[in-house]
């Protein structure tokens, strides 16, 4: 019986130590312009991964509330309204200011919160300010009981846009620590974490075609390793287009023209460890151009990067291979 | 009276003197530090240039080649001006990369996570 046993494990196979892919439980809803889906790895506990999923939605559905500029309500709103140079605002506007300051800083001042008249005059809605004399000097200070007192130049008005998807999106993500495998979708900027042994097959749209995808990356943490955290984000020209006469514009305005961009990147997805980064870099990446874009990105060390060109061309950063599904 | 002296056994001699095992030991020890110093001294030191006395510092009309390393790239201070037709190169400028531009098709399976361009709408 022993000497069966011994002969039966010797001629098993090895085990299989490939991550498993992760089927999970999702749970979607319309939010923020876009959507918004929390993805659980959730096995057999389904009617709690949907409780805590719909939980989590509707507390990022708050926060963006707070922060969009489309809503009159907001408290971004109420900031741009205000016609004096310093004021007072929530913890959370105050929070996704300084992410702001932050992407500045990472984008080398490519991604700028401070250009909401240049892309209300990109949409036809507004006259632009004139290239480079846009008044975007501010700063922000910490305040009483956890608020923040925001400091600008007369004219300053912000645009939150990715930079607030991207922290909504980490932010939710954190809410959901009991899920050692979930995924935040904040209107296709991704917050993902995967357990041990499990992964994550991450599909990067295709502008061209419906449905079609570039490339599937796989985020997968390791069996006898912890838990990984990722952010995923994309950025491009050829969703949100405005037809001007026989000019189109898009909506990714360059800071240093206070104009759309002119850029042969259409779009740009960036994967390294937060939603937040991984949008700026994203953005940064279209701004700036394939050959600067892709410097960039390399100088800032992220873990994967595809661009898609207007030339047709898909590229990549190498780090990127051991990324993309086989 | 005298004591009486006991005779040793027959053919026994006494053992002859041994020598003094120090000046030995002494000899070999001063030996293989001076062995162990040269050794380290012609490992630690590397060749210099030479020094006024030697004579690799005289002067190249009596037949000693001089061999200089050429100078390929030299990198600028603050304020420096480069050599009279030397190539600047802009530190800033970006690194070459390595570029795919092929991207594998992706594996056809099941994905429920996609991302995308804010605003798109996903079938």
């Amino acid at each position: 019986m022993i000497a069966a046993d011994r002969q039966a494990r010797a001629t098993r196979a090895p085990r299989d130590t490939r991550p498993t892919p992760i089927v999970p439980v999702s749970v979607a809803t319309a939010a923020m312009g876009g959507r918004l889906v929390v993805h659980l790895a959730a096995a057999s506990e389904e009617r709690r991964a949907r409780h805590d999923a719909e939980r989590v939605l509707s507390r990022i559905i708050r926060w963006a509330d707070r922060l969009s500029r489309h809503l009159d309500t907001s408290e971004l709103s109420a900031l741009n309204a205000d016609p004096r140079a310093t004021v007072t605002v929530g913890p959370t506007l105050g929070a996704v200011l300084c992410a702001g300051l932050d992407a500045g800083q990472e984008s080398v001042g490519l991604v700028d919160i401070a250009l909401l008249d240049a892309r209300l005059a990109a949409e036809g809605l507004a006259d632009g300010p004139p290239a480079g004399t846009a008044p975007r000097d501010w700063s922000i200070a910490r305040g009483p009981r956890r608020t923040a007192v925001v400091h600008r130049a007369p004219g300053v008005r912000f645009d939150l846009g990715g930079v607030a998807k991207g922290w909504l999106a980490d932010r939710g993500l954190d809410l959901l620590s009991a899920w050692p495998s979930a995924v935040i979708d904040a209107d296709g900027d991704l917050a993902v974490r995967c357990a041990p042994g499990q992964l994550w097959a991450v599909a990067l749209d295709d502008p061209r075609t419906d449905g079609a995808a570039l490339a599937v990356l796989h985020l997968a943490a390791p069996r006898d390793g912890q838990a990984v955290r990722w952010g995923v984000a994309t950025s491009g020209t050829s969703v949100h287009r405005w037809r001007h006469g026989d000019l189109v514009h898009h909506h990714l305005i360059d800071p240093r023209t206070s104009a759309p961009a002119i850029t042969d990147v259409v779009q740009a997805t960036v994967v390294c460890g937060s939603a937040l980064r991984s949008e700026a870099l994203a953005k940064t990446a279209v701004i700036a151009g394939s050959v600067d874009g892709m410097a960039l990105l390399e100088r800032a060390g992220v873990q994967g990067a595809v661009i898609l060109t207007e030339r047709g061309e898909t590229l990549a950063l190498p780090q990127t291979l051991a990324l993309l599904a086989a | 009276m005298a004591p009486l002296s006991v005779p040793g056994p027959t053919g026994m001699r006494p053992a002859p003197p041994r020598p003094n095992p120090n000046r030995l030991r002494f000899a070999l020890g001063t030996g293989g530090v001076a062995a162990l110093s040269m050794l380290l001294t012609a490992i630690a030191v590397p060749p210099s240039a030479a020094s006024p006395s030697s004579p690799a510092a005289t002067p190249a009309s009596q037949a000693t080649v001089t061999q200089q390393r050429p100078i390929q790239y030299v990198q600028l201070a603050a304020g420096q001006a480069p050599p009279p037709g030397a190539r600047v190169i802009d530190a800033k400028a970006p690194k070459p990369i390595t570029i795919v531009t092929t991207v594998p098709a992706p594996a056809q399976q099941p994905v429920v996570v996609r991302t995308t361009q804010s605003g798109t709408v996903v079938p």
